[in-house]
């Protein structure tokens, strides 16, 4: 066996230096620390993506680097790139089915067109009821239909207390 | 012409174009060097498939109860994650540099770089270890044995094992293959120790490095997911 310690440079061993190691190591550290601190700002929908682009930057950091994809056959990078084209296509589409399915919770005895026409019918009585002049005579009638249910309410009321204090 | 000569001049001529660990169906240590790279990088690549997997199940609940999610990620402590992203990171170094040694024929290099990389790996599960056993002792467990109890006892709420599931089962599978990193990281430190690697010769090392740094990539994405859920 040669010792010859130029001898993987000579077999076409692309060698990554030391000091550039070291370089990735730190800035991968510090994007940790990033990574931590962005948690404490809230960006709202950004929050995941922003998290996902820094992990991203920190994973092809090895990729390039550590991995040495950089200084590879781009044979390599074409496998890796079609495997992660692969899990994108998985996430978009599994997502594009479960995220809009719709509340399959919500189960109720009226069909779905009798409660579309009672949520009509509640819209129109409360645009009758904030409805200005135009309404009038739908408004009057209403609220005698309410007094005449008032009164009418009172006299049952009154009916059923004459019945308990007759009773002996 | 006396065969003894001719003898000589062939078995020279053999060890320098037919190196020992050259294999007879490559033409050369630079084609059988680039061939074993690409296997691992397919290998790699259906890795990643393997915890797509568990990231698209991830990404469908959280997506169907975000706020379950953000509760429950509380549990999570990110000191300690932060801790073990550090410690995975360092482990990429470490074996990144034990290639760096074998390629420039540094032998004691390569080996302690190596024993290094597996310290840091064990690092990694004792972390894990406490953090297990740290929601057993509350009744955080996955599947249907999920009954949070004690201090713990806010995050029974609806959707929560489906999340606490998934930690279990990513960072589970993750850490087999820590544990299986592990026993190639020590075989290969083992080898370099018995002097098998050289700057001519170090492929195993390196397709075990390329393994390693996975095992680090996909831990450079749990821990977000997984730790800081606003």
């Amino acid at each position: 066996m040669v010792h010859n310690p130029a001898l993987a440079e000579h077999h076409g061993h692309h060698i990554v230096p030391k000091r550039t190691l070291i370089k990735v190591f730190v800035a991968l550290v510090f994007l940790t620390i990033l990574t931590v601190s962005v948690v404490m700002v809230d960006l709202g929908p950004l929050n995941v993506p922003i998290a996902l682009g820094i992990a991203a930057v920190k994973a092809s950091l090895v990729v390039l680097i550590f991995m040495g994809l950089k200084y590879d056959s781009p044979m390599n990078a074409l496998v890796l790139s079609i495997g992660v084209l692969f899990v994108v296509l998985f996430l978009t589409f599994t997502l594009f089915d479960t995220a809009f399915r719709g509340d399959l919770g919500n189960v109720a005895p009226e069909t779905i067109a009798d409660m579309q026409r009672q949520e009509q019918a509640l819209q129109e009585r409360e645009a009758r009821l904030s409805g200005g002049a135009a309404a009038d005579t739908s408004a009057a009638a209403d609220t005698s239909a309410a007094a005449a249910d008032t009164s009418a309410a009172d006299t049952t009321a009154a009916a059923g207390a004459d019945t308990t204090s007759a009773a002996p | 012409m006396a065969p003894n000569i001719q003898g000589a001049a062939l078995e020279a001529h053999h060890t320098a174009h037919h190196p020992p660990h050259l294999k007879h169906h490559f033409t050369s240590s630079e084609q059988q060097f680039g061939a074993a790279k690409l296997g691992m990088w397919l290998f790699l690549v259906t890795e990643i498939l393997l915890f797509s997997g568990m990231f698209v199940a991830y990404a469908v609940y959280r997506v169907w109860h975000p706020e379950v999610f953000a509760v429950a990620s509380e549990v999570l402590d990110p000191v300690m994650g932060g801790i073990n992203t550090i410690v995975l990171l360092a482990s990429s170094l470490t074996v990144a540099l034990s290639i760096y040694s074998a390629q420039t024929d540094d032998q004691k290099a390569t080996v302690r770089y190596l024993v290094a990389t597996v310290a840091l790996a064990a690092v990694f599960l004792i972390v894990k270890y406490f953090e297990y056993t740290a929601k057993f002792e509350h009744g955080v467990f996955p599947g249907a044995s999920f009954d949070p109890h004690g201090d713990y006892a806010r995050y029974n709420i609806p959707y929560a094992a489906q999340f606490f599931s998934i930690y279990f089962v990513m960072t589970g599978i993750h850490g087999v293959h820590v544990v299986v990193g592990m026993v190639l990281i020590s075989i290969m430190a083992f080898r370099a120790h018995r002097g098998h690697f050289s700057s001519a010769y170090y492929t195993p090392v390196e397709v075990t490095g390329l393994y390693w740094h996975l095992v680090d990539i996909i831990w450079i994405f749990l821990f977000p997911l997984l730790y800081l859920i606003h």
